[in-house]
C-alpha cells in the first residue's frame, strides 16, 4: 500500500504524535533542560560547594578578555581544518581503491579498519607511549624526529593531535567513500572508456563529481568531530605545553572540573554551542545540503 | 605503584581512567531520568542513589581515596566496629576522580561524616562555606588527638587557628633521588650545595648524560623545583604571605633570586630538551633514572615505591636519595622540607554522631594503625612511629624520612595544594611556561600574583 501513487494517500495513516514522545522527552531531559540550566549558571559564580551566587555578567566579561579563550577557539578551528585537510584526500583515495575488486583488497581493507575499533582513549594512551622521546619511536629514528620533543613543543603537539585524529578517523571516512564509490553506476565508466578517458580522467570526471554529496557528509562529520575533540587532548597533551593545545572543549573541562569554576565553564559551553550552531548553519548553506540534489545526475 | 596515588595525582588526571561509569543504577534508566526530571533537582536527587545517606541510621560514613592503601582503612574500620555501637562504613572513590566527586557530594544529604583530604587548600573552600567541624573541642577532651602527631604535619590542616583534620596515612616529603652507579661512574656524590649541583650538571653533560630526569608533561614535577628553591633562598615566608593574600611577596628580591637560580639550571641544560614530552605518571621519567640515562630526579618519596614495582633490582641496589642542596646566602633552613605532609580525615559539621567520630579518629594514633601503615610502605607521622620503624617494608628508608620530617623546622605543603583548587591549572601552566622559556621571571611573578587565594 505504500506504493499507492496518491499523494498523502487516503488509506495511509501517519504515525501519531505519541510516537515522537519518548524521543522528545529524552531530548528535553538530556539536552534542553541542561542547556537552560547551563545558561542560568553562566550568570552565577558556583564552585559546586556553596549555592550558586548571582554574578551578573562577570563570567562573560572575563571570557571576553581571556586570551586563553580566544586562542582556544582558534586552536579548535586549526585542528578541525587540519583534520579535514589530512583526512579527506587519504580516505577518498583509500575508499575509491577499496571499492574495486583487486587481489587482497578485502584483507587490507580489514586491516585499515582496525583503528576505528579501538576507543579514542586507548588510541591516545598507545600513541603517548609510542612517542616517548627516550624509549619510543623518536629514540629509534632521530633523523625523522630530531630530539623527539614532540609533545613538549607547540607545533609538535598540534601535529601529533592532528596525526592521531587522522589515524583513528580515516577508516570511518574510507568506509563512507567506499560505499559511495561502489554505488556509482558502472555505465558511467563504460561510457567514459568509450570516449577514450583513461583511469585518471575517469577518476577526475566521473568518480569525484559522483562523490560530491558524500564529501559534504564526510566533511560535516569531520568538522563536528573536530569541534568536539576532547579525549585525545586530555590524554596526549592535557592542553599543554602551557596552553598551546588548550582547545575550547578542554578549556571548558579545565574550568569546570579542575578549577571548579562552573559559572565560567558554563559560559564557555554556551560559546561552544553558539559556534557549533553557526558553523553547522554555514555548512548547510554553503554546501547546498538543505536542497541536496540527487547524486546520479543524467541517469 | 601502590601509593603513588595518595597525593600527586589528585589533580593530575591519571592517563587511563575511563570517564564516569554510572554508579549503582539498578533502576531502569528512563524511570530514573523521569523521576529526576519531575523532581527537578538533578544534582541532589541523582547525585547518588540513596545507599550512602547517613541519617539517623546508627552509621557513620567514612569516605576515602580509592587505592591500594584502602586495606589499612578497612582494617581500622573493622577494629572500630568491634567495640562501637555506631558502626562505620568505608566508602571509596577511585583515585583520579576523588576531588571532583567530593566537591559535588560534600554539600548534599549524601555527604560523608568523615572524609579523606590533603589539608590546606583542598579543604579551605569547605571551611569557608562552614561545612567542616572544628576539631578543637575533641582535642580539648583528648589532647593526644593533636599532641601525638608531628606538629609540622598536623599544622597543614589548621586553618585560621582551628584544627580541621587528623593525619591518616603517610608523609611524602620531596627528595633528590639519584642513580648511584651513574654518579659513581662520573666520580660524583649527591650534591649538598647548589653550586655543587651546577658543577655536577656540567660534568654529566660533558659525558652526554641528562643530569636530571623531569616529567614536565605532568607539570607538577616542575613545580617541586620552584618550591625548594623559594624555600632555600627566602625561607617558608614567601609562600605563606602569598597564600595569605599578600601578592607583593612574589615580587620580592628573594623571589627574583630564586627564579634566577632555576633559570640558570635550566639554561645549563640540566633537564635536557625533551622534558615536556616526558611524564612521571606513565613511567617515563622514573625509567630515565633507572636505566642510567639520567643521574637525578627530584620527586616525592613515592619514587621509591614506584621504582620498587617497576625496577625492583634498581630500587634495591642503585637508588640513592638525599635532601635538596642548600643555597649560599639563603635565608631558608637547609633542613626545611616541601611535599605532601600527610593525608587527613576531616569531619562534616552535619554528622549526627560526633562522639563516635571522635572515637574513630583516636585510632589514627594507635599502635595497630602505625604498624599497618608501615607494613604497606607508608610512613605515618605519629610520635609513636619510631617504635615500629624496624618493622617497616624498608626500614632504612623509613628511618631516614622520619628523621628528616622530625627535624624539619618547616614542612611546606606543595603549592598547588596550599592554594585552593581554582589556582591549580593556571599555576601549573605558569610553571611549565617558565621552564619552556615562554615566561621570564617577570611574567611568572605576574602569573602567580593573578592566582586566587583562599
Amino acid at each position: 500500500m505504500t506504493r499507492s501513487p496518491a499523494a498523502g494517500g487516503a488509506g495511509l495513516t501517519r504515525p501519531g504524535l505519541a510516537w515522537a514522545l519518548p524521543a522528545t522527552a529524552f531530548f528535553a531531559v538530556f539536552a534542553l533542560v541542561p542547556l537552560a540550566l547551563v545558561a542560568v549558571l553562566s550568570f552565577t559564580a558556583w564552585n559546586g560547594v556553596d549555592s550558586p551566587r548571582a554574578a551578573g555578567l562577570a563570567n562573560w566579561t572575563a571570557l571576553l578578555h581571556d586570551p586563553v579563550m580566544l586562542k582556544s577557539l582558534w586552536l579548535s578551528a586549526l585542528l578541525t581544518t587540519l583534520g579535514v585537510l589530512v583526512q579527506t584526500p587519504i580516505s577518498l583515495l583509500l575508499g575509491v581503491w577499496a571499492a574495486g575488486h583487486q587481489r587482497h583488497r578485502a584483507i587490507l581493507s580489514a586491516i585499515y579498519f582496525v583503528p576505528l575499533l579501538l576507543s579514542a582513549t586507548a588510541v591516545s594512551v598507545l600513541w603517548r607511549a609510542l612517542l616517548d622521546p627516550n624509549f619510543g619511536l623518536p629514540a629509534q629514528a632521530p633523523w625523522l624526529f630530531g630530539d623527539g620533543n614532540l609533545l613538549g613543543s607547540r607545533d609538535g603537539a598540534i601535529g601529533v593531535l592532528a596525526f592521531v585524529g587522522a589515524w583513528q578517523w580515516t577508516p570511518l571516512h574510507t568506509l563512507i567513500y567506499q560505499g559511495a564509490a561502489r554505488a556509482i553506476p558502472q555505465v558511467l565508466y563504460q561510457a567514459a572508456a568509450i570516449d577514450g578517458a583513461g583511469r585518471l580522467r575517469q577518476f577526475w570526471h566521473v568518480t569525484l563529481p559522483q562523490l560530491r554529496t558524500t564529501m559534504v557528509t564526510s566533511t560535516v562529520l569531520m568538522v563536528v568531530g573536530g569541534l568536539t575533540t576532547f579525549d585525545t587532548v586530555l590524554i596526549l597533551t592535557q592542553g599543554g605545553p602551557g596552553t598551546e593545545t588548550t582547545i575550547s572543549a578542554y578549556y571548558m573541562y579545565e574550568q569546570g572540573f579542575k578549577s571548579f569554576d562552573f559559572g565560567q565553564a558554563s559560559a564557555i559551553a554556551l560559546v561552544l554551542v553558539l559556534v557549533a550552531t553557526l558553523v553547522s548553519l554555514a555548512m548547510v548553506r554553503l554546501s547546498g545540503y538543505d536542497a541536496m540534489r540527487a547524486g546520479t545526475e543524467g541517469i | 605503584m601502590k601509593h603513588v596515588s595518595t597525593a600527586p595525582h589528585r589533580r593530575a588526571s591519571s592517563p587511563s581512567h575511563p570517564s564516569r561509569a554510572p554508579r549503582r543504577s539498578h533502576v531502569p534508566l528512563t524511570a530514573t531520568a523521569l523521576a529526576c526530571a519531575a523532581a527537578l533537582s538533578l544534582v541532589t536527587a541523582c547525585g547518588s542513589s540513596g545507599g550512602s545517606g547517613s541519617g539517623g541510621s546508627g552509621v557513620i560514613h567514612v569516605l576515602a581515596y580509592g587505592d591500594a592503601g584502602n586495606t589499612v582503612e578497612k582494617s581500622i574500620v573493622d577494629t572500630f566496629n568491634k567495640t562501637s555501637k555506631v558502626k562505620a562504613v568505608l566508602d571509596t572513590i577511585p583515585g583520579a576522580d576523588y576531588q571532583s566527586k567530593l566537591q559535588t557530594v560534600i554539600n548534599t544529604p549524601q555527604a560523608p561524616d568523615v572524609f579523606f583530604n590533603w589539608g590546606g587548600g583542598s579543604i579551605a573552600p569547605f571551611v569557608k562555606a562552614g561545612l567542616l567541624m572544628p576539631l578543637d573541642d575533641m582535642i580539648a577532651k583528648d589532647p593526644a588527638l593533636k599532641a601525638d602527631f608531628l606538629p609540622s604535619v598536623f599544622n597543614t590542616a589548621v586553618i585560621d587557628g582551628r584544627s580541621y583534620g587528623v593525619p591518616m596515612r603517610g608523609t611524602q616529603p620531596v627528595l633528590l633521588f639519584d642513580n648511584k652507579k651513574v654518579l659513581a661512574d662520573a666520580g660524583l656524590t649527591p650534591p649538598t650545595t647548589w653550586d655543587q649541583l651546577l658543577d655536577e650538571v656540567r660534568t654529566l653533560k660533558a659525558k652526554r648524560i641528562t643530569a636530571i630526569a623531569l616529567g614536565g608533561g605532568d607539570q607538577w614535577p616542575e613545580l617541586m623545583w620552584f618550591e625548594y628553591l623559594f624555600d632555600r633562598v627566602a625561607g617558608p615566608g614567601v609562600l605563606q604571605k602569598a597564600v595569605g593574600g599578600d601578592k607583593s611577596a612574589w615580587s620580592s628580591p628573594e623571589s627574583t633570586k630564586a627564579l634566577g637560580l632555576l633559570k640558570q639550571l635550566i639554561d645549563a641544560g640540566a633537564f635536557g630538551t625533551t622534558y615536556d614530552s616526558v611524564k612521571f605518571t606513565d613511567g617515563g621519567s622514573p625509567a630515565l633514572l633507572a636505566k642510567g640515562k639520567a643521574a637525578f630526579e627530584l620527586m616525592g618519596s613515592w619514587e621509591y615505591a614506584t621504582q620498587q614495582s617497576a625496577n625492583p633490582d634498581f630500587a634495591k641496589n642503585q637508588l640513592g636519595y638525599s635532601a635538596f642542596p642548600s643555597v649560599a646566602d639563603g635565608q631558608g633552613d637547609p633542613n626545611d622540607l616541601v611535599g605532601n605532609t600527610n593525608n587527613f580525615y576531616s569531619v562534616r559539621s552535619t554528622t549526627k554522631y560526633p562522639d563516635a567520630v571522635a572515637q574513630f579518629l583516636k585510632l589514627m594514633y594507635s599502635d595497630e594503625f602505625v604498624k599497618a601503615q608501615l607494613a604497606i610502605g607508608n610512613l605515618p607521622t605519629t610520635t609513636n612511629t619510631p617504635k615500629f620503624l624496624a618493622s617497616s617494608a624498608s626500614p632504612a628508608y623509613s628511618q631516614y624520612q622520619y628523621d628528616l620530617v622530625e627535624r624539619a623546622p618547616s614542612f611546606q605543603l606543595s603549592w598547588d595544594q596550599a592554594y585552593p583548587p581554582a589556582a591549580m591549572t593556571p599555576m601549573h601552566q605558569a610553571v611549565q611556561r617558565f621552564f619552556d622559556g615562554q615566561l621570564d621571571a617577570g611574567g611568572f611573578v605576574a602569573a602567580m600574583q593573578a592566582l586566587p587565594t583562599p
